[in-house]
């Protein structure tokens, strides 16, 4: 009886543990996340004090984040409505962006890797932008007039928006989501 | 008759409780475990890692310069406008100088730690007459220098870096904002120096 109590404990606490563990750190963590908008940061990721979740997510890979005051990612998972971007839709990312030394967006998978023999994503030299600075880009898998981001069809996918050189990145907290650009669905068939 | 079944009842009952007690208490110790290897798992996984980018990147950069990383070697969350370059340095054998030549491409250079971290960000706009250089060092070297700076009267002007860890990686990413303009941030990358300081 004593055996098997022991077996138990050790299974509960070895299996849970690690599964625990593992799910916490095999994606981006939550903890550290801020949500600006229909964007994702994790500002202490490339700081000196980064904390141990977003330690182990990128010693599981191989990553070399952005440090802080170099620049500031930016993820899209979801419009700004909240639903999960996918392929089967067209978006208009509109808006502003804020200030920087330069900036891209990129159409990548869940994985942060591109989609291959498609245009990867526009940077702040490239976009054709409105007489007010803002921009209007059509993320479509068809082609659209303008600044056209083309989709992998029928797949989901994520946006990522990288800043170089912006004072945002000591400063994320005390950012408005109305300064960064919106995703909204155009249509869905 | 009546009066045994009674105490028989009330004795599986109680041992029906204390087997429910026992279970309790089992999976309490269980879960308090699970917490202890959660926490340990975590903190383990940077030192225990083998394939992360320090790593993966540990032979780049030996000849003094810093090196892009090879187009194999499959950087995550990179962005494919820039152009990643790499120095791994360690300071057991003294402090590192890092210097940068600026051109018209946006530059940053970062310090990732072994362990985890960056230790240091500068980006171009903090260039002197056209060059972004600082050294690299441990708090001991640090002190030493120190030390040698009051002993003569030679002036210094070096931006000093502590590292708490003796190895690490120097990244430099140069930002090709058109097509036309990667050859250029390959150069620019190509063109920062990470040796030995004097």
């Amino acid at each position: 009886m004593r055996v098997l109590t022991l077996a138990y404990i050790l299974a509960l606490g070895g299996g849970l543990g690690l599964a625990s563990a593992h799910y916490a750190v095999a994606g981006r963590p939550l903890i550290g996340k801020v949500a600006l908008g229909a964007w994702d940061v994790w500002p202490g990721s490339g700081s000196r004090d980064i904390d141990p979740y977003m330690r182990a997510h990128l010693a599981r890979g191989v990553f070399l984040p952005l440090g802080t005051g170099e620049g500031l990612e930016l993820v899209a998972t979801r419009d700004s409505t909240g639903v999960a971007l996918t392929g089967r839709c067209s978006y208009r990312v509109t808006g502003q962006t804020p200030p920087a030394r330069g900036w891209t967006l990129e159409v990548t998978d869940a994985a942060g890797a591109g989609f291959a023999g498609q245009r990867a994503g526009f940077s702040d030299a490239e976009i054709l932008r409105r007489e007010d600075g803002g921009f209007d880009l059509a993320a479509a898998p068809s082609v659209q007039a303008g600044n056209w981001l083309p989709l992998p069809r029928d797949r989901s996918f994520q946006l990522r928006m990288r800043l170089y050189d912006t004072p945002l990145s000591s400063q994320v907290g005390e950012t408005l989501a109305e300064t960064l650009p919106r995703i909204e669905r155009a249509s869905c068939p | 008759m009546s009066a045994i079944a009674t105490a028989r009842r009330v004795s599986i009952g109680e041992r029906v409780r204390a087997g429910l007690a026992h279970f309790a208490m089992a999976t309490l110790a269980g879960l308090i475990l699970a917490g202890i290897v959660h926490i340990v798992a975590v903190l383990a996984v940077p030192h225990l890692a083998r394939g992360d980018a320090l790593n993966r990147f540990q032979s780049l950069g030996g000849s003094g310069r810093a090196e892009p990383i090879p187009d194999g070697a499959l950087l995550q969350d990179d962005d494919p406008a820039a152009v990643t370059a790499v120095c791994s340095y360690d300071l057991g054998s003294g402090p590192v100088r890092v210097s940068a030549r600026i051109g018209t491409l946006p530059l940053g250079l970062t310090l990732h730690r072994k362990g985890g971290g960056v230790i240091y960000a500068i980006t171009d706009r903090a260039a002197i007459r056209g060059v972004v250089e600082f050294v690299v060092m441990t708090e001991e070297q640090r002190d030493e220098r120190a030390a040698t700076d009051q002993d003569g009267d030679r002036s210094v002007r070096e931006l000093r870096v502590v590292s708490d860890a003796e190895q690490g990686l120097l990244v430099v990413r140069a930002l090709a904002k058109t097509p036309s303009e990667r050859t250029d941030a390959e150069a620019l990358a190509r063109a920062v120096t990470c040796g030995a300081a004097d």
